[in-house]
């Protein structure tokens, strides 16, 4: 009798664990499916219905409450300095607070492999999502993006630069806009930096030659010198590329080369290029001066540094040309499935950001230079040190490929950097084998 | 029919346990094996379709000089890494059972502390307090001394000499731990005959300690043995994550199937290759468990 008890109270619990464990995985379980089958067409029947019902509730219920007027909010994804995007989500929050749209910013670490999960996911995923322009041609062919140009007219964009417009277009089709751009910035610490800065890059290494003691741990000028976005300014002002319009690589091109070879010479007076050191250098005053991005001054600031900024279009290099950076455009990208849903206040949020107001807010808090021309027409804007060279940087600047296989190129790219600087390769034998390797990665991509 | 509840019912009481087991192991597995016959990539996001063997003959096509050449490193690795380990826990465990030991609590306690460390932040602490070129300790060491800074990292045999130094500091505790554990279950009462026939503390070692160690220490290894076979952090994270790429381009066979597939966005070719290592994995454990047996 006893043993009957004990057997049927076993089965009783095992029951129960397994309808609680499956009870517990059902929401979960359907919105994983449901990503999975917002991905492909052949997953179980049962999960797609479920996905599809979700979908559907979650449409009516938007279309619901903008007919209605109600409240709406806008999500979107970034990586960026939080208080940064409090503030552009207040200037957005402000204007539409009338209208009942909130827009509401969310930190993720990896938002680009964020996005890649959920960007076919409505239940789960965010409407917008905010980050550099160069991953537009992958998100683009995954067919998760809707043109920014379906939702916003042009007309509400004519103040946008042409440049970050550009960046914001793959294949002759905008599907992003444009909030503000950044460029490498040449930055000195003004108690530490001896005399005038020089304006040509040979004038750059012979001080920096005099004035860097690598075993006492000072330098004259640190820069992450394997890293390719770091190079840039020197590939590009030699004429190479790190991947052209068409997808080709070149790696192995003469120019970029020479740029490399070039590049060698001040690397050996880096220290190792590693982003935490060469920062930790500048912010300790170790070293005097550094080639960096805004998202450096908050740091800079609170270690009490005198920051002096100079563009690096301002140095000259051997062959007559300036050094010339990538430019990366901040953008916002709209899911399809927002787009389809929250259609009316996506637009009035993408309309609030295209003005100069948000521009100008980001500037002059943040030091960001805004896509908007009208914003520079702000005294203080126009004042900024930082922004102003950022400006005309922007001139030169060449925006970093958005074509998909850009994306495969950053880590060729830095593998032969770090072989040429780090470990002292031959730069021809490893420009050929990471040019291999890099047209062996955009091979598989298909 | 008495007898077929009596079948019945362990499957019962095991099914949650299957069910979890299903949804978490056999799931993945499963669908990893279902998208790598399918041309999921960027460009067929959401209409991809089946492609029958293409994936395996381009994963197979990856299975190159280099790929050997990281079979070799991670072979090399492994036996490296598991005799240190081993030996060292192994030593170290003896000592801390010394007769007349003082606070061996404190020294247990404290050996244990790398092992609790999250393994992330370990690797980091180490790339930038012991190996960087300005903050790391070695090389004030070596400055202070007189000698030029080092990049340990750079160069193919000091990153390897690096990241196993590292993978032993944070591999060790467990081992030691569990020596520990089986040397407390050896009876006593052999020392204490082995002394009365004059025994020496080598021959303690070698025909009571070892011996007695050995069928309960098996498993201990096996396991480790894995772990450091399919090591990825320590490789990945000292030598070769985006952003700090160290020059060096030691490859174990986990960091080249990161390399050649999971860069590319290309998740039919990505779950191909997973399945190609998976099987060359599961041969390796089949073999581990043979040899074990044999022993």
């Amino acid at each position: 009798m006893r043993k009957n008890i004990r057997t049927g109270l076993s089965l009783l619990l095992a029951g129960a664990m397994t309808a609680t464990m499956l009870t517990g995985c059902g929401q979960s379980m359907a919105d994983d499916a449901g990503a999975a089958t917002a991905t492909a067409d052949n997953t179980a029947d049962i999960a797609e219905e479920t996905t599809q019902q979700t979908e559907d509730s979650t449409k009516e219920q938007n279309s619901e409450t903008q007919a209605s007027g109600e409240a709406v909010t806008i999500t979107a994804w970034h990586d960026n300095d939080e208080a940064m995007m409090n503030a552009l989500a207040d200037v957005v929050n402000e204007r539409l607070a009338s209208e009942n749209i909130t827009l509401r910013f969310e930190k993720k670490a990896d938002v680009t492999g964020q996005i890649r999960l959920y960007g076919t996911d409505a239940a789960n995923g965010p409407d917008m999502y905010l980050f550099a322009h160069d991953s537009l041609g992958g998100f683009a062919e995954m067919g998760i993006l809707e043109p920014v140009g379906n939702l916003i007219s042009a007309d509400k964009e004519k103040d946008l630069l042409p440049m970050t417009l550009e960046a914001a277009s793959y294949k002759d089709e905008q599907y992003l806009m444009p909030v503000y751009y950044e460029t490498l910035l040449f930055m000195y610490n003004k108690d530490l930096w001896e005399g005038d800065i020089p304006s040509t890059t040979e004038e750059l290494y012979e001080y920096m030659v005099e004035h860097t003691d690598a075993n006492s741990g000072t330098y004259a000028l640190v820069n992450q010198h394997s890293n390719s976005y770091n190079v840039a300014p020197f590939i590009n002002g030699f004429g190479g590329y790190i991947i052209d319009k068409d997808a080709n690589p070149g790696l192995n091109l003469q120019e970029t080369k020479d740029a490399i070879s070039y590049n060698k010479k001040f690397a050996e007076l880096q220290a190792d290029g590693d982003y935490n050191t060469v920062t930790a250098l500048f912010s300790e005053g170790k070293a005097a001066a550094i080639i960096g991005g805004p998202w450096l001054v908050s740091g800079i600031k609170e270690a009490g540094i005198d920051l002096g900024i100079k563009s690096l279009c301002d140095f000259t290099l051997p062959n007559g040309e300036v050094m010339t950076p990538y430019s990366g455009v901040q953008c916002l990208g709209v899911l399809k499935y927002a787009a389809e849903n929250k259609k009316e206040a996506i637009t009035r949020v993408l309309e609030v950001l295209a003005e100069p107001e948000a521009g100008i807010t980001l500037a002059k808090e943040f030091n960001c230079a805004p896509a908007n021309t009208k914003a520079y027409e702000d005294a203080d804007v126009a004042a900024n040190e930082m922004i102003l060279a950022m400006e005309k940087s922007a001139e030169k600047a060449v925006p970093m490929s958005n074509i998909p296989e850009m994306g495969v190129m950053w880590g060729p790219a830095e593998s032969l950097l770090a072989a040429v600087n780090k470990s002292g390769e031959d730069v021809d034998t490893a420009a050929d084998k990471y040019q291999e390797e890099a047209l062996q990665a955009i091979a598989d991509m298909h | 029919m008495k007898n077929s509840r009596k079948k019945f019912t362990p499957w019962l009481y095991n099914l949650p346990a299957f069910i979890l087991i299903g949804i978490i192991v056999l799931f993945p597995i499963l669908y990893t094996g279902y998208i790598s016959f399918t041309n999921m990539n960027l460009y067929h996001w959401q209409d991809y379709t089946f492609v029958g063997a293409d994936n395996y003959v381009r994963a197979l096509g990856k299975l190159n000089s280099d790929f050997f050449s990281a079979l070799w490193t991670t072979i090399g690795w492994t036996a490296a890494n598991m005799i240190l380990d081993v030996g060292l826990a192994y030593i170290l465990a003896v000592g801390l059972n010394a007769e007349g030991l003082r606070a061996r609590r404190i020294y247990k306690t404290l050996i244990i502390f790398p092992w609790a460390m999250p393994a992330y932040v370990s690797i980091l602490a180490w790339r930038v307090g012991m190996y960087n070129t300005e903050f790391g300790l070695l090389n004030k060491i070596l400055v202070a001394l007189g000698f030029e800074k080092a990049d340990f990292l750079s160069k193919n045999v000091p990153a390897f000499l690096s990241c196993m130094v590292l993978n032993l500091w944070m591999s060790l505790p467990y081992m030691i731990v569990m020596f520990d554990g089986a040397l407390q279950s050896i009876d006593r009462s052999m020392y204490e005959s082995a002394i009365l026939d004059g025994a020496g503390a080598w021959q303690k070692n070698w025909y009571i300690t070892i011996p007695s160690l050995r069928k309960v220490m098996a498993p201990v290894v096996i396991m480790t043995t894995f772990t450091t076979f399919k090591q990825f952090d320590i490789v990945y994270l000292l030598t070769m994550q985006k952003g700090s790429v160290s020059g060096s381009t030691m490859q174990t066979i986990i960091t080249y199937a990161h390399q050649n597939a999971f860069v590319s966005n290309n998740y039919g070719l990505s779950s191909a290759v997973s399945i190609v290592i998976f099987v060359i994995i599961i041969a390796f454990s089949m073999w581990t468990n043979r040899a074990a047996k044999e022993t």
